[in-house]
């Protein structure tokens, strides 16, 4: 206080060295209204706004912020499994995780970067620059590294986030989908995207059955998983999904695939083809293959070998140009484009989405109209000149054989396929009649399968129908674009006694424990055509493969039916704008016929000319039903009948009669078929051609060694293209092989494939299996 | 300038007579004192969680600040036994330093960053040099006005000096890109322009100068834009730019009427990022609810009316001036904090006085209120108050 006393001294009267004056009214004035201002009016709007916040938003912004800190982890739940008819899994889906990190955490805790995006690149096997970026997002809270990884993978990164007390990097369970391979039903099945919904096809169909209800594990924390004072956690269990079973029989539908394919191939087939099997009695979908097809495994890669050249075109033309150039960015605009078309194609369903031109294979529909009518009988006689006038039609209608036809009773026209026989018979059952046959077969109507994407097919109004010019076109099954499956279910009506079904392809829904949960089962829509007239289509049918363009469909053992067709495809134009010639080719084939119980489509979209084969679906499609057919009816239970067949067409196996007398050993020849011829003079067999085990025709003749050595050396097989059997046989026969023959039994059917290439060396008694076609049936 | 005039040596002397001296403002001072343990307080409950996650110590924040707490409070009393008048002569060495500290964060390896933003500097301890600059420019401002009172409806004294050292201190702030302090700054010397008296129609000149420079600054910085969409529609970007207004709202929403109790905040747990930094007051109405948080506004609104009580009545137009300019200061640092908070206005980062992390802040702060109370010595002494007078 010393220093007090000290200061004492100074004179107030000392100016300072600044102005010691009181401030003036003026800055005591403006000081005022400065602390009105700065000390009362601004803090108004805030005491407004803190009591808005507070007590009228009060309630929700509550409810909003208890929503914000509760955490919802959701359990997924596990989607069904999709199963084949027999229980055979061809979707089902497995638990994977998915790694993602917390840029703002990582952030926050001011971790090493680099060995975060190291170690986990190195573990997900990602670019550690893509994580570095995603680390640097400002404000962001999930940003996804690896999505759906296995469990090992998902174990690596843990023990690397334990190892080295890493923050900010989590995982979270997913699924994944796994499809039968190879690709079964893919566009049927169709596949789940990245967050496991339904995409396409069945998935899609059935997404709520087969999804589940996920649970969820409900906590109230703090953020970043910390403990707060009120902390809960609840559980609620997840609901897997359903399982569905199919009508679908797997391995059906592998042999459609196999034979679709093969055809493809084999005849140039230009935009792919489709195949359906389907019980005519109950509806149930047994297999439905459409080529080209894609793997749901994988369902964004392009397998179709035309699209890929395509796209390989364009990323060659876009090599050639420069990268920033506005051509380059239209040719990566138009390879996007591609990309993106041929993706929806191959994964569409064309079964059930699209119309297609089923050509001649109408004219079963026609004529089960007008024989259930009574239009026309099976005594009503045509007569085909090759080509006719008829009233109101300006263009002469040309049968597809220009010579004609000539005069035909109605089964000689079904078996004909004879355009002008139809043309009359649409005109003897008037529009109006032939337009409610065409409605009571379903094929105004979607047929309510229980598929994606069904759409409607394309017809003429009823007031076109009745028009002459259009009658006499849509009655031999022109100008007219069912669905497939439509066309189906149709014919299939045509010969199971008349009933309209609705097809299916679920048979069974499965809840997570097994237990039946929905069955599906035959539904009839309606009877179209008496029982008799169904039972007189059956006969005419048939007659069309026994006797008619449908001659290569038979198969041996079986009673088979079924209707060729070939029809221009309507609405494709070239590039200047003109119709194109473009054909599908059909076949629809039945069995048996004495009681129907399979009906299979093939149909082949525009298949190349001139590469040998006559474009129709006699001659292409009629083939691959009967290959079907025989790869299926026997796995299916339909044993073959052999009474009243050639025993020639049938193979029997060798028996083994070595060391028996010739006696003993002729008799166990005859129980097969087989006779024989005698080579040397001992008392027992001492070996045979063929050998003991081997498959041969029946009624053919072996030789029998007694003690003579049987010869060993090899015999060439030669070409039997374009021969008939019997020239084949003649052939063959001094080759010492034997002969069996598939497809068409007329006598002018020419050989057009045989399962030993010409010029391979084969061991005498060989059976060498040609196919037989009948390369007249024209349509 | 007279301000460095040679003067006669006996002038040199402390002018004041001690005698005429009062003891400190006790209302400012308890104000101050009370707000300064409050504010420790809630940053002690705001900080806990987040202290927990990074250091394992729910105390590590409160530990320090609490230092400089009680470090502050001795400050203050200190420096308000203090004569204001070495304020004067040490205002623009304190102006010359700060714009010197401004300078030095620019120059790259020297300023420290955080979140982003490059605006402190390590001497020792860590410290935002525009905090110095804040207080620089109110010193310097009294300084100038109290000696050039006479003439401050001139231009030359009456804007010209005001507005060169704004525009340095602003220019090197917005070297910063450090917007709020520039913003700040410059409404405390218009505020101090207005008090000593330069004219009005240099504020509309000024106003528009400055209304031009502020749209073509924010233009320049595509982010501000974003600011204002988060400030409009926060939802628009509830985990960027709206996150943290809507956590914000959250925790003041919960609050209610009553609060959720000391302690018991839920929004603290890591959902509210800077809880215990600028967004402090939200986690004070989540926990002490309106009336709390009333309260605590109503605190910092006496402590401000009380400042320019102690302005008004100080002894010469310096005393004046520098209570203002502080009071001022603190009006508008409360003011934008709780404005951005309660998404009253858009966000910008401005710390809450006495509540918000940060030692060096506080004591500053608390240094400040020293500066103010030691004005309030002549208001209290009732003789010299009547002599006065008289």
């Amino acid at each position: 206080m010393g220093k007090r006393s000290k200061i004492k001294i100074v004179r107030p009267s000392k100016r300072p060295a600044y102005d010691r004056k009181k401030a003036t009214n003026g800055v005591m004035l403006r000081t005022t209204i400065t602390m009105i201002l700065c000390g009362v009016l601004i803090f108004i709007p805030l005491f407004v706004q803190l009591f808005r916040l507070m007590i009228p938003q009060h309630d929700e912004n509550v409810s909003r912020a208890i929503r914000n800190q509760t955490r919802m982890t959701s359990v997924p739940a596990n989607r069904g499994t999709i199963y084949d008819r027999n229980m055979k899994v061809l979707a089902s889906s497995t638990t994977v995780e998915t790694v993602f990190i917390d840029p703002l955490e990582i952030q926050n805790s001011e971790q090493n970067l680099d060995l975060i995006a190291n170690g986990l690149a190195q573990i997900l096997d990602v670019d550690p620059n893509m994580i570095r970026e995603k680390a640097a997002k400002v404000g962001r809270r999930y940003e996804v590294i690896a999505a759906k990884q296995e469990w090992d993978v998902a174990e690596q990164v843990r023990t690397f986030i334990t190892d080295n007390e890493l923050r900010g990097i989590h995982l979270e369970p997913d699924s994944k989908r796994h499809y039968a391979t190879p690709a079964t039903a893919a566009q049927v099945i169709g596949f789940t995207n990245a967050e496991n919904k339904g995409a396409e096809g069945l998935e899609a169909y059935y997404d709520k059955t087969l999804q589940g209800t996920p649970g969820a594990v409900i906590t109230i924390k703090g953020n970043y998983e910390t403990e707060m004072p009120d902390s809960t956690e609840k559980l609620y269990e997840a609901q897997d999904g359903s399982s569905l079973v199919l009508t679908i029989d797997e391995q059906v539908q592998r042999v459609l695939q196999k034979n679709l394919q093969a055809a493809i191939e084999k005849y140039s087939i230009q935009h792919g083809g489709f195949a359906i099997m389907m019980d005519v009695n109950t509806g149930e979908i047994l297999g439905m293959a459409i080529e080209g097809s894609y793997d749901p495994n994988n369902y964004l890669e392009i397998t179709d070998l035309h699209d890929l050249e395509e796209l390989d075109e364009i990323s060659k033309a876009m090599d050639e140009v420069a990268p920033d150039s506005d051509e380059y960015k239209a040719l990566i605009d138009q390879y996007n484009k591609a990309v993106a078309a041929d993706r929806l194609r191959m994964w569409r369903n064309r079964c059930v989405s699209d119309g297609y031109e089923p050509g001649s294979t109408f004219k079963t529909i026609t004529l089960a109209g007008a024989l259930d009518s009574g239009a026309v009988d099976l005594n009503t006689t045509f007569y085909c000149a090759g080509e006719k006038n008829y009233p109101g039609r300006e263009a002469t209608l040309h049968c597809w054989k220009p010579e004609g036809h000539h005069a035909e009773n109605t089964a000689q026209a079904l078996q004909n396929s004879c355009n002008i026989a139809f043309a009359d018979i649409g005109l003897k059952m008037g529009g109006e009649t032939l337009y409610s046959y065409v409605d009571a077969f379903g094929l105004l109507e979607k047929t309510g399968i229980d598929m994606q994407g069904e759409a409607l097919g394309v017809f003429h109004p009823k007031d076109e129908f009745v028009k002459n010019a259009q009658l006499t076109t849509i009655a031999f099954g022109q100008s007219v674009k069912p669905t497939p499956i439509q066309m189906v279910r149709a014919i299939a009506a045509v010969v199971n006694g008349g009933y309209l079904l609705k097809p299916y392809v679920v048979s069974e829904v499965l809840d997570g424990n097994g237990n039946v949960v929905q069955k599906n089962s035959r539904t009839v829509i309606r009877q179209v055509i008496s029982n008799e007239t169904s039972e007189l289509m059956c006969n005419l049918i048939e007659s069309v493969v026994t006797e008619g363009t449908g001659g290569n469909a038979k198969l041996t053992g079986y009673r088979v039916g079924g209707k060729t067709g070939s029809s221009e495809k309507l609405d494709v134009y070239d590039e200047n704008g003109n119709q194109t010639d473009d054909l599908i080719v059909s076949f629809v084939g039945i069995v048996p016929m004495d009681s129907p119980k399979y009906i299979c489509l093939v149909a082949l979209d525009t298949p190349k000319k001139g590469t040998g084969f006559h474009v129709s679906g006699g001659v292409m499609a009629a083939p691959v039903v009967r290959d079907i057919f025989a790869d299926t009816l026997l796995y299916l239970g339909l044993q073959p009948d052999y009474t009243d067949v050639d025993m020639r067409t049938v193979n029997v196996q060798m028996p083994d009669v070595r060391d028996l007398t010739e006696n003993e050993a002729s008799e166990k020849l005859a129980a097969e078929s087989l006779t024989y011829l005698k080579v040397g003079t001992g008392e027992t067999v001492t070996g045979t051609i063929p050998a003991q085990g081997e498959m041969l025709p029946g009624n053919s003749k072996v030789i029998l060694y007694m003690g003579e050595p049987v010869p060993t050396d090899k015999v060439t097989v030669p070409d039997l293209s374009n021969l008939t059997l019997a020239q084949a046989n003649a052939v063959l026969t001094n080759s010492g092989l034997y002969v069996q023959t598939k497809g068409s039994s007329l006598y002018y059917a020419v050989i057009t494939d045989q399962d030993y290439e010409p010029g391979t060396e084969v061991p005498r008694g060989t059976t060498v299996t040609v196919e037989l076609t009948d390369t007249t049936a024209l349509d | 300038m007279s301000l460095f005039r040679k003067r006669d040596p006996s002038e040199r002397v402390k002018p004041q007579n001690l005698d005429e001296t009062g003891i400190l403002d006790l209302p400012y001072l308890v104000l101050t004192i009370l707000l300064a343990c409050i504010g420790v307080l809630m940053m002690f409950s705001a900080s806990y969680a987040k202290a927990y996650y990074d250091t394992g110590n729910s105390a590590y924040y409160f530990v320090r600040q609490v230092w400089f707490a009680a470090g502050g409070i001795a400050v203050t009393i200190i420096i308000g036994r203090l004569n204001y008048f070495i304020w004067h002569r040490l205002s623009l060495l304190i102006l010359g330093a700060a714009i010197l500290l401004l300078a030095m964060v620019l120059i790259p390896g020297v300023g420290v960053t955080h979140n982003g933003a490059t605006r402190w500097l390590r001497i020792g301890i860590e410290f935002q040099p525009s905090e110095i600059a804040k207080l620089a420019v109110i010193l310097t401002f009294a300084s100038f006005m109290s000696v050039f009172q006479d003439r401050m409806g001139t231009f030359t004294y009456g804007v010209l000096p005001y507005v060169l050292i704004l525009g340095v201190v602003a220019g090197l702030l917005v070297l910063q890109k450090h917007l709020s302090a520039t913003l700040i700054i410059c409404l405390i010397g218009a505020f101090m322009m207005m008090i000593g008296g330069t004219r009005w129609p240099w504020f509309v000149v000024l106003g528009v100068v400055f209304g031009i420079f502020l749209l073509i600054y924010l233009s320049s910085r595509g982010y501000a834009g974003g600011r204002v969409t988060a400030w409009k529609n926060p939802e628009s970007d509830p985990r960027g730019a709206g996150y943290q207004i809507i956590q914000s709202k959250y925790a003041i929403s919960s609050g209610g009427l009553l609060g959720l109790g000391f302690g018991k905040s839920h929004q603290k747990y890591l959902y509210l990022p800077e809880a215990q930094n600028d967004y402090i007051f939200a986690i004070v109405c989540e926990e002490l609810g309106l009336i709390g948080a009333s309260v605590v506004m109503l605190l910092f609104i006496f402590l401000i009316l009380r400042g320019y009580w102690i302005a008004i009545h100080a002894r010469d137009r310096f005393g004046t001036l520098i209570a203002a300019g502080f009071s001022t200061k603190l009006a508008i640092q409360v003011f934008f904090n709780i404005g951005v908070v309660t998404n009253f206005l858009p966000a910008t980062g401005i710390s809450l006085p006495f509540f918000s992390y940060g030692g060096t802040a506080l004591l500053l702060q608390m240094f400040e209120m020293g500066i103010v109370l030691s004005v309030s010595r002549w208001c209290t002494n009732k003789q010299a108050i009547g002599r006065r007078k008289a």
